[in-house]
């Protein structure tokens, strides 16, 4: 019997692997949850109105792209654009050419994710260097993110030990304290080599054209107060409209992804560094990446262009719980993931079809969404979409057969009286799969149709 | 790719693409009978009006600063004695606050008022000024005018930003509506850290392991 | 997006939708429903041409077929009366996934109707009758498992305060409440190890409170929670938030055994 990838995926999964993503998201949900109900009379309101914001960008991108533009410029930023993560990246190796650059420090940014920035700058003969403590264990360790807040959440000390050793960071020490001590040691000489540091963006702000970046490790800082070029490379859905909407956005940011009041680097940049600071970029780009969400903006899914990758929808989520990032076959995986990675594919749609499937629609990833992303229905549109494309789709039972009998009485109530051969015959032996893989994890109750029918015409009136 | 001439990519950044994604933009928008609308709100709704209550800001800065792990000082002396328990002897400090300082670090310290980038591992610690900070959050502020040094501020194991007490904002929409026009302004909240592996919090990642605020 | 404004309540007469499951496989829940209800003075009437609310293939993704079902559904349940099902679960479809799939539908208007004077059980009696306490006694630990589909709905305050306003009953608070059970229609089937691990978490956190019985507004997750116990060989008491409440009455005398 066939399942869908993502199920296989689970199953298949170590064990120490699930726990460490179970834990890791559990703890975040929970510390998350405490500090937003703690603090605030009333949470929800900040979600609901941070998502109107959002939503209010998305559906007039028309007019705050060229009003960013223009702000940036006026900062003093070259401002380019990219239609697609070919583009983005061949401006990326542009501007390093361009200075002569071969050497690049990254802060953290899912957008290069999408791109594979590094290993397009690799290729070309460029260093591309992650410096997030997560990130650079998985570039060293040729692996994948498998979340976008926390990337090793599926790792264990040991695993990283084991690779720090073998890429010559010391003899295998699993102490996190000493993990962590070797990278800062390893990390602040090359970020001095660096010709270049790229980021990404938090927020921009369409009214100043500041673009905010937020750290805990003070990686993307050290990427511009070391460097002397800054490239900034940001999905078109990043904007604020104003300055005071930050207000708002940082403080449901860090509480909703790392359960923070505030994250511990938040970084205004409204340009190049000043002329008296002898440290920083002199030179600053900001390259705004298409790269499908104009597709999405065009779909029905638009709302998840609201999205502010923090994260909390993951770690809430009890199928990522159980089948982890890598499952998802996507640099977004999760909730987030399973509406925006299917979109992302454009005309490649069907290859990740499956993903929105992955889901109980159990709504708590709506329930924590700090943009209060209606999850669930573009789940359901994207599933619909699916099945007008004619996707495949294993194990999910036909419905013409039963929308035919649901929609005639006489039928139905005859399928309900018939339905009682159940509790003769073995189910295994039923030609219904689905009721086979029922009950290959939960008994079946006995079949009772019609009973109620028979004892609504019967009842004893009570009074 | 084809190689292009510096030039042209500074001067002529893929127009091409900027008209393409433009139109993609207007065309995916067209079919909307209405736009969202702006809501009208005020980020006082974000703001931890209860747990400040009446209380003065630099009492609430001192407490929140403790909770992400910060040390806030109010006596210089204080201070050397804190960098001598820690056995912080050798460090950068930004030279306009290096008079007022220097009477009371003792002939054990070494302090220099140049940065060398070269010598990034010789300097424990590093003083710089604050543009202010953030009474809600426990958060520095660090603006290009006023700190001396981006790596100076950053690199040492020990940051101590010298705050001006009646620079303190008491929450962040007042902290972002005095972000100025400084081309870059950054939050400071607490040690830089990390909990990427196993969630276990490690302090001092890439910036400092310990941050003081000096209160004057 | 959830639109759970609901027409004010004139007069005592509703509609029963008794859900497919109580059908096929829980006929004592709809009866339980039409006794608790027909005790608070309500007439309840059976439309024989119901069939399902149309949500399997709603989830699965084929709206043509489900809308064939839901059109069905309206025409059945046709009039004013309040409909009212012992469901969180097919009471959101009616009034929230029904209306998403008509959203570009001629027929939108009628569905949204529908919608509208659709409520799940406990949000019925609690909110639409206004009764805030419920008589009887019924002597038992109950863990109350929030389904899902009553996320950020009136349903699972009211099924709390109803159940603890009974004499003798001791709600216990369980870990991961906010949590799925795992069931998600065709998803217990199609992603049946996922299924069953979320399941398995979730008797986990039950057991671990050592309740008499699981309560639940919805019968799809004790079907699924349930099935799960007993095919462990280790079973667990299930019972619908109706039958708690019409046994509290008849625990009392205050309706006839
Ligand atoms: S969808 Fe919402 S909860 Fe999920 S990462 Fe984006 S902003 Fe966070």
């Amino acid at each position: 019997m066939r399942f869908q990838q993502i199920d296989q995926f689970s199953a298949e999964l170590k064990a120490d692997t699930r726990a460490a993503v179970y834990d890791g998201s559990k703890k975040g949900h929970e510390k998350r949850t405490k500090l937003l109900y703690d603090e605030f009379p009333d949470p929800d309101r900040l979600r609901h109105i941070a998502g109107e914001v959002k939503q209010h960008v998305v559906e007039n991108l028309d007019t705050y792209l060229p009003q960013v533009e223009a702000k940036l410029k006026a900062n003093g930023v070259i401002v380019h654009w990219a239609a697609t993560a070919e583009a983005a990246n061949e401006a990326v190796l542009g501007i390093m050419r361009a200075r002569g650059a071969t050497k690049m420090v990254k802060a953290k940014t899912m957008v290069s994710e999408e791109t594979e920035l590094a290993h397009f700058l690799e290729k070309h003969g460029m260093e591309a260097l992650e410096t997030d403590l997560g990130e650079f264990i998985v570039q060293i360790d040729h692996d994948h993110p498998s979340h976008i807040v926390k990337p090793i959440i599926h790792k264990n000390r040991r695993e990283i030990a084991t690779s720090f050793e073998k890429n010559g960071l010391g003899a295998y020490n699993d102490d996190p304290q000493t993990i962590t001590r070797r990278a800062r040691n390893f990390l602040r000489h090359k970020y001095l080599e660096a010709d270049v540091g790229l980021t990404g963006a938090n927020f921009v702000s369409a009214e100043s054209g500041r673009i905010v970046l937020v750290t805990n490790e003070g990686n993307s800082r050290f990427c511009l107060a070391a460097t002397k070029c800054h490239i900034a490379m940001i999905g078109i859905e990043k904007i604020v409209p104003r300055d005071y909407d930050l207000g708002l956005f940082l403080n449901l940011l860090a509480r909703s992804g790392t359960a923070q009041d505030l994250t511990v680097y938040t970084e205004f940049i409204s340009g190049p560094k000043s002329p008296a600071q002898p440290d920083g970029p002199e030179e600053m780009h900001v390259i705004f990446v298409d790269n499908g969400r104009t597709e999405v903006l065009a779909s029905e899914c638009r709302d998840i262009l609201r999205c502010i990758r923090c994260g909390a929808c993951l770690n809430v989520c009890p199928v990522y719980r159980q089948a982890s990032g890598h499952a998802y076959r996507s640099v977004y995986p999760g909730p987030v993931g399973a509406v925006l990675s299917p979109l992302l594919m454009k005309e490649k749609f069907p290859q990740k079809a499956d993903l929105p499937k992955a889901s109980s629609l159990c709504g708590a990833c709506n329930e924590v969404c700090p943009v209060n992303i209606p999850i669930p229905d573009l789940l359901l549109r994207l599933r619909n979409r699916a099945k007008e494309e004619n996707v495949p789709s294993p194990g999910t039972p036909p419905m013409g057969a039963w929308a035919l009998l649901a929609s005639q009485p006489t039928a139905w109530r005859a399928s309900l009286f018939g339905g009682k051969v159940m509790n003769y015959l073995p189910t295994k032996l039923l030609p219904i799969p689905a009721l086979r893989a029922w009950e290959a994890k939960r008994a079946l109750p006995a079949w009772r149709g019609g009973e109620f029918r028979a004892w609504m015409k019967n009842r004893p009136k009570q009074s | 790719m084809d190689e292009k001439p510096a030039q042209a990519i500074l001067t002529m950044p893929s127009s091409a693409d900027r008209e393409a994604i433009f139109s993609r933009v207007r065309g995916a928008l067209a079919p909307l009978h209405e736009r969202a609308p702006m809501p009208d709100y005020t980020t006082e709704l974000a703001v931890l009006r209860q747990m400040m209550g009446n209380r003065d800001a630099f009492t609430i800065f001192s407490e929140r600063l403790v909770r992400v792990n910060g040390i806030a000082l109010t006596e210089i002396a204080a201070l050397v004695a804190r960098l001598r328990e820690g056995k912080w002897l050798q460090g950068y400090c930004d030279p306009v606050l290096w008079p007022m300082l220097a009477p009371h670090f003792g002939a054990d310290f070494t302090v220099e008022t140049t940065y060398d980038r070269k010598r990034v591992d010789d300097y424990a610690f590093g003083i710089t000024r604050a543009a202010g900070a953030i009474a809600e959050t426990g958060t520095i502020i660090l603006s290009d005018a006023t700190t001396s040094r981006r790596l100076g501020a950053l690199t040492p194991w020990v940051h101590v930003a010298v705050v001006e007490r009646a620079k303190i904002y008491s929450d962040l929409p007042q902290a972002v509506a005095a972000l100025g026009s400084d081309s870059n302004v950054i939050w400071v909240t607490g040690p830089s850290k990390t909990a990427d592996v196993e969630g276990i919090l490690i302090e001092g990642v890439h910036g400092p392991g310990v941050q003081i605020a000096l209160v004057v | 997006m959830l639109n759970t404004e609901r027409k004010p309540i004139t007069g005592k007469r509703v509609q029963l939708m008794a859900t497919c499951l109580c059908d096929a496989f829980y006929d004592d829940v709809a009866a339980a429903t039409v006794q608790i209800l027909e005790y608070l003075g309500v007439e309840v009437v059976f439309p024989e041409g119901q069939t399902c609310c149309g949500q399997p293939a709603f989830n699965g993704g084929d709206w043509v077929a489900s809308r064939k079902v839901v059109r069905h559904t309206v025409k059945t349940f046709a009039g004013d009366e309040p409909v009212v099902v012992p469901s969180g679960s097919c009471a959101a479809m009616m009034f929230h996934g029904a209306v998403l799939e008509f959203e570009k539908e001629n027929d939108l208007g009628e569905v949204e109707a529908l919608g509208r004077r659709t409520w799940e059980l406990g949000d019925f009696i609690f909110n639409g009758l206004g009764v805030k306490t419920w008589p009887g006694r019924f002597e038992a630990t109950v863990a109350l498992h929030r389904a899902c589909h009553t996320r950020g709905t009136k349903s699972s305050p009211a099924a709390t305060a109803l159940l603890s306003s009974i004499e003798g009953v001791k709600i216990v608070e369980f870990g991961e409440g906010e949590q799925c059970c795992g069931f998600g229609g065709t998803f217990s089937v199609t992603f049946p190890n996922i299924s069953a691990g979320m399941g398995a978490l979730k008797l986990e956190h039950i057991r671990a409170v050592k309740p008499d019985v699981l309560v639940s507004g919805d019968m799809s997750c004790m079907m699924h929670l349930g099935g799960m116990a007993q095919q462990e060989g280790k079973p667990i008491k299930t019972m619908h938030v109706a039958q708690v409440l019409r046994d509290a009455l008849k625990n009392a005398g205050l309706i006839k055994p």
